[in-house]
């Protein structure tokens, strides 16, 4: 089995969830199966950290839900980005971008 | 973060929370499916696939808490969790829960009660437009006020004035309306064209009467009340510019106010213009029962209005010394007159309403503190398992929330039966007494109470929960009591007594003044005494002559009925504890004679012959008024149509001949009635000496002496009859009515009522303040002994094992026995020690209600310790009995 993250940085997994969704809408499932591809199979979403976080995006109304029938031709709940979900991607984007320049300016200091 | 969408999101996840988990279930699952048919996919068996999936997802349950959790909602549903626990507590002993609850409701209801009072009389501004600008103005003395204000007078204040916006004068006064059913009286009043426009209250239809309508020679016109117009035009919309007739006279209805509306407690208003052109109204020492109403200009304060008012005064007193020296304004605020005297007594009582909540509360806790005593391995399980203290405390003050609104409920439903007694009870003495109601702001003020009170006895055991030692409270059996809270116990009750202590001492004095208020000589028999009154309407009765004949006539009927001792026709203000009052200055004949305004005054009454038999008044010297004091004197004379000419004889009462002629003989004595001209001034001659009757309250001392003037010689369109009878007088009214309608179908017959009746509705207000602290007091009393029984019986519970042992060890029953009640009345003595100061303290405030009672009274102080200590004692012997009933053997193998 591939190596689970163990704590993922507080709000990444918020960024990689919408960044997913930003493909097209999809179901909790889809979602957890993209990260792992998108990131060869290095980020393991734990469903126990997917669903809470789906719950909160829909909270703060940055994803919408809906009933769909998936691929397989079953019942799935689809997510996807609203309009401030796509304003607050761009957002922590450009802070996921300033903070990994800062992590690795400090990193290659010799 | 848009915090709309938000709020509707969190209100649907609040409201549909059943749905939402619904959907969580289905998505869950759908995850698992999806995950197990992968897994199958990668070469695994079906069931092993589907293990593996459900191991990857992890603890369903904990997963879909934190789910809920995100929904930001998760506060509100532990709220709802508390409640449901809660509930379920109060379910499951509903013994403690009814105790608590009736006890909450006795304390929250009574002042639900006592609040609406408060509010409706003294809280809420008159039903006016912008009320608190009205103000009330009558003429003052150096030494009186309330006097009503001469129209010259009125006239000049108007002008010179400055301050007021609207400032018109009215008085009182009765018509008899005929024409339209039945001959009745009505109410009304004569008012300037400024009242109305002070008031600010336009009419329901058509008008007020303009200033123009409001001078001398103008047409008669009328506005009436909206009563007026349904019960006696039956609301005819045509109503406007007809005619109603009052005291014979026509008068256009101009306009008719809006239900609701209230001035003078009136159903006509007619303008007072018309009547200023009397030459009686134009003399500025006739005080025509006027008084005065204006608005405050804006921002014109009470203070600049009375100096502005003073000054006038002062200039009219430089410049008519002969009726004015000495005379000022008065001017107060139109809410503080009318409502004025029974402010004190209603914040008394909302204080001692207050002691009552404040007792049901520590009895409340008191319950609470024993039950959590109960329950403290309950909750040290809890917090064992990981609630947090807050999550706990949050528990106890939702259950004693609960306990709160439920007894605030019951508590509305006790004030609303209340507020019957209070109105029973309060009669026609309470100002504003038809605006009391259970209205919005009283129900605020419950949920208000209910919240504070919950607080209040619900923080007790929620500190303590807060505080509790786990482990030592896990470990420990039935061995010991945590001290610290036997001590807030204590303490409880301590205050408990203190409180009840003062209460009853205040009911203790209010009593004692009741008692002494009843025990008052009135100076006249009540018993089988029946008054009512007529007005002659004018028109048939214009001369004196007219009016006398009338007068004997119906005087002669009534005693020729049977089962009548004694009739007589009064003045209305000869009855005794009547309103107000009928000053007149008199001088007295060969003796020097003081300027105006050092002149003394009388009492002036007038009464037919046997008034004083009638009344049971005493007479100590000379004789009564008889058939012959009429005005056969006064034929040939040329000034007989002068008001008061035709008197010439007087009755004085013992403190007049007291005052004026001490240890000579009265009789004899002449006395003069400056009253107008002087030639045409009556003087009369005294022929009598009777007791000395109360005239307006049974409470009053000293004033004016009294006289009363033969009626023969001067008739009144105003009088009262008064008939004694062999039985109850109330029976005969029937006939009386009869013999009045057989003199006259059109005069109506007002004001019945029975000379006891009188006095009772004389001593309403104190009998209901009376009641309202005594019960108050009773109540207290109850709760503080339910809460010494509570505590004591919990202590012998708790000390079962020690008692034990102290009777196996050959204690005896007394012994025990003292234990326990030395241990209840320690706390007693220390509260009723509290209460004692507090007394002194608080007692002083009820100086203005009582009467002849010092609000120091030792008796009192010593009764109301005494009773205390009795009931006190009652209350703990029962817990002390049964402490001696405790086998020891069963008290020590308990465990």
């Amino acid at each position: 089995m591939m190596k689970e993250i163990p704590d993922l940085l507080q709000g990444t997994l918020d960024l990689l969830i919408l960044k997913a969704l930003q493909l097209g809408p999809m179901h909790g499932f889809g979602i957890s199966t993209l990260i792992r591809r998108m990131s060869k199979d290095v980020l393991q979403v734990e469903q126990g950290s997917l669903y809470p976080a789906l719950y909160r995006l829909e909270d703060r109304g940055w994803i919408e839900s809906e009933w769909g029938v998936s691929e397989n031709n079953r019942k799935a709940r689809f997510y996807k980005l609203t309009p401030a979900g796509r304003k607050q991607l761009v957002e922590e984007r450009s802070n996921w971008d300033r903070l990994s320049t800062a992590v690795n300016l400090v990193l290659r200091t010799t | 973060m848009n915090w709309l969408p938000t709020l509707q999101r969190r209100l649907s996840a609040l409201f549909h929370k059943q749905k939402l988990d619904a959907r969580m279930d289905d998505e869950i699952r759908s995850h698992i499916d999806m995950q197990t048919q992968e897994n199958i996919v990668a070469g695994m068996k079906p069931e092993e696939a589907r293990y593996a999936a459900l191991r990857q997802f992890g603890w369903v349950e904990s997963l879909k808490e934190t789910c809920r959790d995100q929904r930001g909602v998760g506060w509100i549903e532990d709220f709802g969790q508390d409640i449901r626990y809660g509930a379920r507590m109060l379910y499951k002993y509903p013994g403690f829960t009814a105790i608590a609850i009736l006890t909450l409701a006795l304390g929250v209801g009574a002042n639900t009660a006592i609040f609406s009072v408060v509010d409706a009389v003294l809280l809420r501004p008159l039903a006016y437009p912008d009320s608190g600008q009205l103000v009330w103005l009558c003429e003052r003395g150096p030494d009186w006020s309330g006097g009503s204000i001469s129209y010259p007078n009125f006239t000049d204040w108007r002008d010179q004035q400055s301050v007021f916006e609207k400032f018109g004068v009215y008085n009182g006064n009765n018509f008899t309306l005929t024409g339209a059913g039945e001959p009745i009286r009505l109410a009304g009043a004569l008012m300037s064209a400024d009242v109305f426009a002070a008031l600010r209250t336009q009419p329901e239809i058509g008008r007020v009467f303009r200033e123009d309508e409001d001078n001398p020679g103008a047409p008669p016109v009328a506005v009436i009340s909206h009563a007026l117009w349904q019960n006696r035009f039956g609301g005819q919309a045509g109503i406007l510019n007809q005619t109603i007739s009052l005291s014979g006279k026509a008068y256009t209805i101009l306009g008719v106010m809006p239900a609701g509306f209230e001035f003078q407690n009136s159903d006509v208003w007619l303008p007072v213009g018309p009547y200023s052109a009397q030459s009686s109204w134009q003399k500025r020492d006739n005080h025509p029962g006027l008084f005065g109403l204006a608005r405050l200009k804006p921002g014109v304060t009470l203070e600049k209005a009375r100096v502005n008012l003073d000054v006038i005064a002062v200039r009219l007193e430089q410049q008519y010394p002969e009726s004015n020296k000495t005379r000022g304004v008065q001017i107060d605020r139109l809410l503080d007159i009318q409502v004025g005297n029974v402010r004190r007594a209603l914040w008394i009582l909302f204080g001692a309403v207050s002691f009552v909540l404040v007792i049901a509360c520590a009895n409340v806790a008191n319950l609470l503190l024993a039950r959590a005593a109960a329950r403290e391995k309950e909750m040290a399980v809890r917090g064992a398992l990981g609630a947090g203290q807050w999550r706990m405390t949050r528990q106890l003050l939702a259950e004693s929330g609960l306990l709160a609104l439920l007894g605030a409920i019951v508590g509305l439903l006790f004030a609303k039966g209340a507020l019957h007694v209070v109105a029973a009870l309060a009669g026609e003495s309470m100002p504003r007494a038809a605006e009391i109601s259970l209205d919005l702001r009283v129900l605020l003020f419950s949920g208000l109470v209910a919240v504070v009170t919950g607080i209040l006895f619900g923080l007790a055991p929620a500190w303590h929960a807060r505080r509790a030692d786990l482990q030592g409270t896990l470990k420990e059996t039935a061995r010991g009591t945590t001290s610290g809270r036997a001590g807030l116990r204590q303490g409880l009750v301590i205050a408990e007594v203190a409180l009840t202590f003062v209460l009853l001492v205040g009911a203790g004095l209010l009593l004692l003044s009741f008692h002494r208020l009843l025990q008052v000589n009135p100076g006249f028999v009540a018993d089988r005494v029946l008054t009512f009154q007529i007005n002659f309407p004018g028109g048939k009765y214009q001369t004196a002559e007219q009016q006398i004949l009338f007068c004997q006539a119906l005087r002669e009927k009534l005693r020729a009925l049977p089962g009548v001792l004694a009739a007589s026709l009064v003045s209305q203000n000869t009855i005794p504890l009547h309103e107000g009052g009928w000053d007149m200055r008199f001088l007295i004949e060969g003796r020097p004679e003081p300027p105006p305004h050092l002149q003394p005054s009388l009492q002036f009454h007038l009464i037919a012959p046997d008034y004083f038999r009638v009344m049971g008044i005493p007479l100590f010297q000379g004789r009564d008024f008889t058939e012959q004091d009429n005005r056969e004197h006064l034929r040939g004379a040329s000034s007989g149509d002068e008001w008061g000419a035709g008197l010439n004889s007087i009755i004085i009462d013992e403190e007049f001949a007291k005052r004026y002629w001490p240890n000579q003989n009265p009789l004899g004595q002449r006395v003069r009635i400056p009253w107008g001209e002087r030639a045409k001034q009556p003087v009369v001659t005294i022929v009598g000496v009777v007791g000395r009757v109360k005239e307006n309250r049974l409470s009053e001392q000293g004033g004016m002496v009294q006289a009363y003037f033969p009626m023969y010689q001067q008739p009144l369109g105003n009088m009262a009859v008064v008939v004694k009878t062999t039985s109850e007088p109330a029976a005969m009214l029937t006939t009386m009515r009869q013999q009045v309608s057989q003199l006259d179908p059109a005069l109506p017959i007002f004001g019945i009522s029975t000379m006891k009746e009188m006095r009772d509705h004389n001593v309403a207000p104190d009998r209901l303040n009376l009641a309202l602290l005594g019960g108050f007091a009773v109540l207290a009393l109850v709760l503080a002994a339910v809460g010494l029984y509570g505590l004591l019986s919990f202590t012998v519970t708790q000390r079962q094992r020690e008692i034990g042992v102290r009777m196996a060890l050959g204690a005896q029953r007394f012994e025990v026995l003292n234990l326990v009640v030395g241990q209840g009345m320690r706390l007693v003595f220390i509260g009723a020690f509290i209460g004692l100061l507090g007394s002194f303290a608080f007692t002083r405030v009820l100086t203005s209600v009582l009467f002849n009672v010092k609000p120091t009274d030792p008796l009192t102080f010593v009764t109301v310790t005494l009773s205390l200590c009795v009931v006190a004692l009652l209350a703990c012997y029962i817990p002390a009995r049964r402490a001696t009933k405790i086998d020891p053997m069963v008290a020590l193998r308990y465990e």
